[in-house]
């Protein structure tokens, strides 16, 4: 084995210009193989947190009569209200991997506001939240001035713990404050009066608000600069989201007894049901929301604690998980990683390609000196040993070489992260450096990696070379 | 007692279409101890002879016993493993491993048997460096050698295994005359101190003439005296 590695490495340092070339595509690959998928697993678990923390939530319910799939970034088409939400909230609260969840809506409405004596209706698109829960599950508010619904902590939408003490009326983001200026030549100032307007099936709806305060979206700006908060409370009375607490029993009885006979239903009109006690009657604001973001406990199982909320009878609920919920947004980490696959495939196949071509002509150029050493008594497995000692060392000190510098780069740039051109970063994990996170995971992967192309590039001329005889050496001149 | 014994030895192979006939029909014995040349033309058969008797190829009938084996026998592996033992080479080319110096090249072989401990093969290549006047090259590469030099150090690497029979190919054909006559005698001073068989090739004249039997070979067949064993 001394002999084998004597010969290898002094055959390498005999060769230097070819062998660099060849050390320079493995450490190229191999950097590749760490940095890359370093690079795209840290992408991967960012776009899940971005997307998890700031949008979506573990998964979210959503009304089962929907026949879209919810999406956080879309508006095109608002998803019916989710029927029993009080029995769903329940339902939550009993499972013990759910640590908090809120439930909101996604509408478009109008801002009307007056200036020197003219109004103007200024568009807008917008979330309706619960103040007390949306902080629970979301932290993608950053406050610029006033208040999130009654939070003013510093950057961060915090939930407001009494329900009654939060503030009503709408929050714009600073960029959606810009495009007034820039369009209307408006800008709203927090505090001031609003009259908010509704567009729903019976009509257009107004309401006097205020508007509560400005923030900056930390994430995926590209997207929710445009989107606004409104809270529940104002959004079910703008959209007419309200209704009574509850009918008398004699009444939902008759309903129950009718259910699937037109006839009946009408019938109902003219039976006697008793005086309606109408003081029975209590309005109660319905929420509207069609949609409810749950966040799970670390390292919970979102699958199962999805399969487990929608086995609670008669919800009338179905779950889209994170990555279905954020469309493409989710699909994009996971192309990064393919793509660096891919590219790391193709580097090392040319490299397999170049390496093995490289080492056919060293066989070719050393035939005689392979004939000698099978004159001299080596056996077959000795050349073999020794053209595969040759591509261990090379390769794995190369491949050796480029992880300390993959690793030296990960460090770096783990703690200020990999600063990305924004449009990427805003797609890729919704915006900022992307922090790596090391792992030895990668470095396993490279290590087998190269010493599988060593072996594999190695086989052919290992086979030519054991092929030359100690005739060779006579016939050599 | 016979170190090398050819009997009614036969050779061809094809070279494209055409048969060539190296060895037709040739039997031959060398004693333990001859300095033996194997002289004739160019494609006259002495280098295919060399082969056989160097176990590095198999004639295509007859028998060739080397040292008391009869080698046509032997698997790959296992002439391998005979040639390792039993017989030295020493090249036209010198064939020195050009990545080990003078002292590496020599202790190459007995790197290969593995049964001799450092301290003995120190022993042993330093002798042998003594014996062909290459102390003050012992780091060298081979090409910072001439070609004597290497060709010194081709002699003590062939001689380093004890080997029954030291089999050299034309050995002086790359060295000049001075040179090439220097070489045969130190082969011959070997041979006549320590008793090693030497058997080589040569179309020299003045190389033929150190041999003390010469074995002339013309189109495959021994011709004119070729000993007692001999055709």
């Amino acid at each position: 084995m001394g002999l084998i590695l004597k010969l290898a490495l002094r055959t390498i340092g005999r060769r230097k210009g070819r062998m660099a070339l060849i050390g320079g595509l493995v450490a190229f690959g191999t950097f590749l193989v760490v940095f890359g998928t370093t690079l795209a697993t840290s992408a991967a678990a960012a776009s899940r947190e971005a997307i998890v923390r700031n949008f979506t939530g573990d998964f979210i319910l959503y009304a089962e009569r929907s026949r879209d799939i919810p999406s956080p970034f879309a508006f095109n088409t608002p998803l019916p209200a989710i029927p029993n939400l009080d029995s769903l909230e329940a339902a939550l609260g009993g499972l013990p991997d759910v640590e908090s969840w809120t439930a909101y809506a996604q509408n478009y409405g109008l801002i009307q506001v007056e200036r020197e004596g003219r109004k103007l209706d200024l568009p807008f698109i917008f979330y309706a939240v619960e103040p007390s829960s949306f902080g629970k599950v979301f932290e993608n508010v950053s406050l610029a001035e006033g208040s999130f619904f009654g939070a003013r902590a510093e950057g961060k939408a915090t939930p407001i713990a009494d329900p009654a003490a939060a503030e009503k009326g709408v929050a714009i983001s600073l960029f959606q404050n810009e495009q007034y200026l820039k369009n209307y030549g408006v800008s709203l100032e927090p505090g001031e009066q609003v009259t908010l307007l509704g567009i729903t099936e019976g009509g257009v709806n107004s309401l006097r608000s205020r508007l509560v305060g400005t923030f900056e979206p930390r994430k995926y700006k590209s997207v929710f600069n445009y989107i606004n908060f409104m809270d529940s409370a104002s959004y079910a009375t703008l959209y007419g989201f309200s209704g009574v607490e509850a009918l008398p029993d004699s009444f939902n009885a008759g309903l129950a007894a009718a259910a699937g006979n037109e006839d009946a239903i009408f019938g109902l009109a003219e039976a006697d049901f008793g005086s309606l006690d109408l003081g029975s009657l209590v309005a109660a604001p319905l929420s509207g929301a069609t949609m409810v973001a749950v966040r799970l406990k670390e390292g919970a199982d979102v699958d199962a604690v999805m399969a487990a909320a929608l086995a609670k009878p008669g919800l009338g609920v179905k779950a889209a998980r994170w990555d279905a919920a954020s469309g493409f947004y989710a699909q994009i980490a996971s192309a990064l990683q393919a793509f660096i696959y891919v590219a790391t495939a193709l580097v090392f196949l040319v490299v397999a390609l170049i390496f093995m071509n490289t080492l056919i002509i060293n066989v070719v150029e050393r035939t005689g000196e392979i004939g000698t050493m099978r004159a001299l008594g080596s056996e077959r497995s000795f050349v073999s040993g020794l053209f595969l000692a040759e591509a261990l060392i090379l390769n794995l000190g190369s491949a050796l070489v480029a992880m300390i510098l993959a690793g030296g780069a990960i460090l770096a740039f783990g703690k200020g992260g990999l600063p990305l051109p924004e449009t990427v970063s805003q797609f890729l994990i919704g915006g900022g450096p992307l922090a790596l996170r090391a792992g030895v995971l990668p470095f396993i992967q490279a290590f087998a990696v190269v010493l599988l192309v060593s072996v594999l590039a190695t086989i052919w001329p290992v086979r030519v070379a054991t092929a030359i005889t100690p005739l060779k050496a006579m016939s050599d001149r | 007692m016979n170190v090398v014994e050819l009997t009614d030895v036969t050779k061809h192979y094809m070279l494209g279409e055409t048969r060539v006939d190296a060895l037709r029909g040739v039997s031959l014995g060398i004693e333990k101890g001859e300095f033996t040349a194997i002289a004739g033309p160019s494609g006259s058969g002495k280098s295919t002879m060399l082969h056989m008797f160097g176990c590095i190829d198999l004639p295509t009938s007859g028998k060739v016993v080397i040292d008391g084996t009869e080698v046509d026998r032997l698997s790959d592996q296992e002439l391998t493993r005979y040639r390792r033992v039993k017989i030295g080479f020493i090249f036209q080319s010198f064939n020195l491993i050009p990545v080990l110096n003078v002292y590496e090249n020599i202790e190459f072989p007995l790197l290969l048997r593995r049964d001799l401990s450092p301290a003995d093969r120190r022993e042993r290549v330093m002798r042998l460096v003594k014996e062909v006047g290459l102390e003050d090259r012992l780091r060298n590469k081979p090409n910072e050698l001439s070609g004597g030099q290497r060709q010194r150090v081709a002699i003590a690497r062939a001689l380093v295994t004890e080997p029954a029979i030291v089999l050299a190919d034309e050995p002086t054909a790359n060295l000049d005359s001075a040179t090439g006559i220097r070489i045969v005698e130190l082969m011959r001073k070997i041979n006549e101190e320590d008793k090693t068989t030497f058997i080589f090739s040569t179309h020299d004249a003045h190389i033929m003439r150190e041999a003390r039997r010469v074995v002339n070979i013309l189109d495959g067949r021994i011709v004119g005296p070729a000993g007692p064993e001999g055709n």
